[in-house]
């Protein structure tokens, strides 16, 4: 038998929530968010979003991960590191996080496919949105350049769950 | 597993305004979104200043980090070069020389122009380069295309100047940091260049497709003048980008034009060139143009 007296430090008991345990969520879409930051030069924006990815993946995981006004400022700074226009993100992801309280509500019972199903939808609104605002801004783009990143996105939607949790388990301790 | 919905604030009194609250704060924080993203798209200059600071505090993050990746695709290719040096060698010597008989044709050439510009007394104004950057990030989540470059208004570089590589034209500047500026690239939808075909001399437009190509239509309607392969130049027409400089060759032909390709590619590119407009008043004017963008 494992006595937890002998097991290292840290190891068993004694072990609770991390001290910043309700913040690290938003922080870490802030950290996705920065992702834009990173040295990629790419000749088609087919990349995934990633802040907007992670915000989801918390959204979905839990319903309290944040308030749902939160996610406000963290699409304002989502639009100033990316580059979009300002405002576009600041509006789509709280109107997700209400959206997603409603379906909650809606919903009985909620498994990893629905999960994806919804998170496919808010990925696929989020760049029709973002193609519809910039055709406003003078770049009359033909839908079909896209639907690439729509399906990226949806694809890469899978990681940024599983990143979601693992940052869940570490920071309440489990 | 049932959703976590349950925010249930049951009979607390407090918990029900904490939720009532949260809520109207949300939906104050999405009329804001939504009053600031009008902002942005009628008067894009409102956020110039905050725009500018974000471009300055993501840039030095990839600068660093371009400086890893370079160093290890350098390795990579480095030690390709190394395989096969020999026969390298030798091709390299034979493109040299070639490149020498065409180094002197060319200094005739342009003794020649200099010489008959003295005599038709053309005055051109004097260009030069503002400054040198590095391409140290994209747009690359985003369907519009702009490039960071890694030089801001420290560095002397203001909206609207031309942008180019070694290879050809790269963009335009729409927002310029201290230390850093985003540019407009020759492939993004909203960039309309004034060109022309090297064969020909045939006036073209180049407008970007948003996937890393550009799309040229003649100025004039009738038989499509474009052949696979032909190079398109900018025409100094408007007055921003200056004339001569190379942008794409041709890749496909289509009904009425044709798709080519950028000839430089950000990707690849190790610095980019900023320079003056070509006519100053066009600096202007493309401030003018960067608010109705």
């Amino acid at each position: 038998m494992v006595r937890s007296a002998l097991a290292p430090r840290g190891g068993g008991l004694a072990r609770g929530p991390h001290r910043a345990a309700l913040s690290i969520p938003a922080i870490s879409v802030l950290l996705a968010s920065f992702t834009a930051a990173l040295p990629i030069v790419s000749l088609n924006g087919w990349w995934p979003d990633a802040g907007l990815l992670v915000l989801l993946a918390w959204r979905l995981l839990r319903a309290d991960a944040f308030p749902a006004w939160v996610a406000a400022p963290l699409g304002l700074v989502h639009d100033l590191l990316t580059g979009s226009p300002v405002g576009l993100s600041m509006m789509l992801w709280p109107s997700f996080m209400l959206a997603l309280d409603v379906v909650d509500r809606r919903t009985m019972w909620r498994d990893y496919w629905i999960e994806w199903l919804l998170a496919a939808i808010f990925l696929a609104i989020a760049e029709v949105a973002e193609w519809q605002v910039a055709t406003w801004d003078g770049a009359e783009l033909r839908f079909a350049t896209v639907a690439p990143a729509i399906i990226v996105a949806i694809f890469s939607y899978p990681l940024a769950a599983l990143l979601a949790s693992r940052i869940d388990r570490w920071r309440l301790g489990r | 597993m049932v959703a976590s919905a349950g925010r249930r604030p049951g009979l607390s009194r407090r918990a029900q305004y904490g939720l009532f609250f949260g809520f109207v704060a949300t939906v104050g924080a999405i009329l804001v979104g939504l009053i600031m993203l009008i902002l942005s798209l009628a008067a894009p200059s409102t956020y110039a200043a905050v725009r500018g600071v974000a471009l300055d505090v993501t840039a030095p993050a990839a600068g660093a980090l371009n400086e890893i990746a370079t160093t290890a695709t350098g390795l990579v290719s480095g030690a390709g070069n190394y395989w096969d040096a020999a026969r390298q060698n030798a091709r390299l010597k034979r493109q040299r020389d070639a490149m020498l008989h065409r180094m002197i044709e060319a200094k005739a050439i342009t003794l020649e122009n200099i010489e008959l510009k003295r005599a038709l007394s053309l005055r051109e104004r004097e260009r030069g380069t503002v400054a040198a950057g590095r391409v140290v990030g994209s747009s690359f989540s985003s369907p519009r295309r702009f490039a960071i470059l890694s030089v801001g208004t420290r560095d002397g570089v203001a909206v609207g100047m031309p942008v180019r590589a070694a290879d050809g034209l790269i963009g335009r500047v729409i927002e310029a940091g201290r230390f850093a500026s985003r540019v407009l690239l020759v492939s993004d939808r909203a960039n309309i260049v004034p060109a022309r075909l090297v064969r020909g001399g045939i006036p073209v437009i180049a407008t970007g497709r948003g996937d890393g190509t550009v799309d040229v239509r003649p100025l004039e309607v009738g038989r499509n003048p474009f052949r696979r392969g032909d190079i398109i130049v900018t025409s100094g027409t408007g007055g921003l980008y200056p004339p001569l400089w190379p942008i794409a060759r041709i890749v496909r032909l289509d009904d009425d034009g044709a798709i080519a390709r950028p000839l430089a590619d950000p990707g690849q590119i190790s610095f980019a060139l900023v320079e003056r407009p070509f006519e100053p008043e066009a600096i202007a004017e493309a401030a003018r143009a960067g608010d109705a963008r």
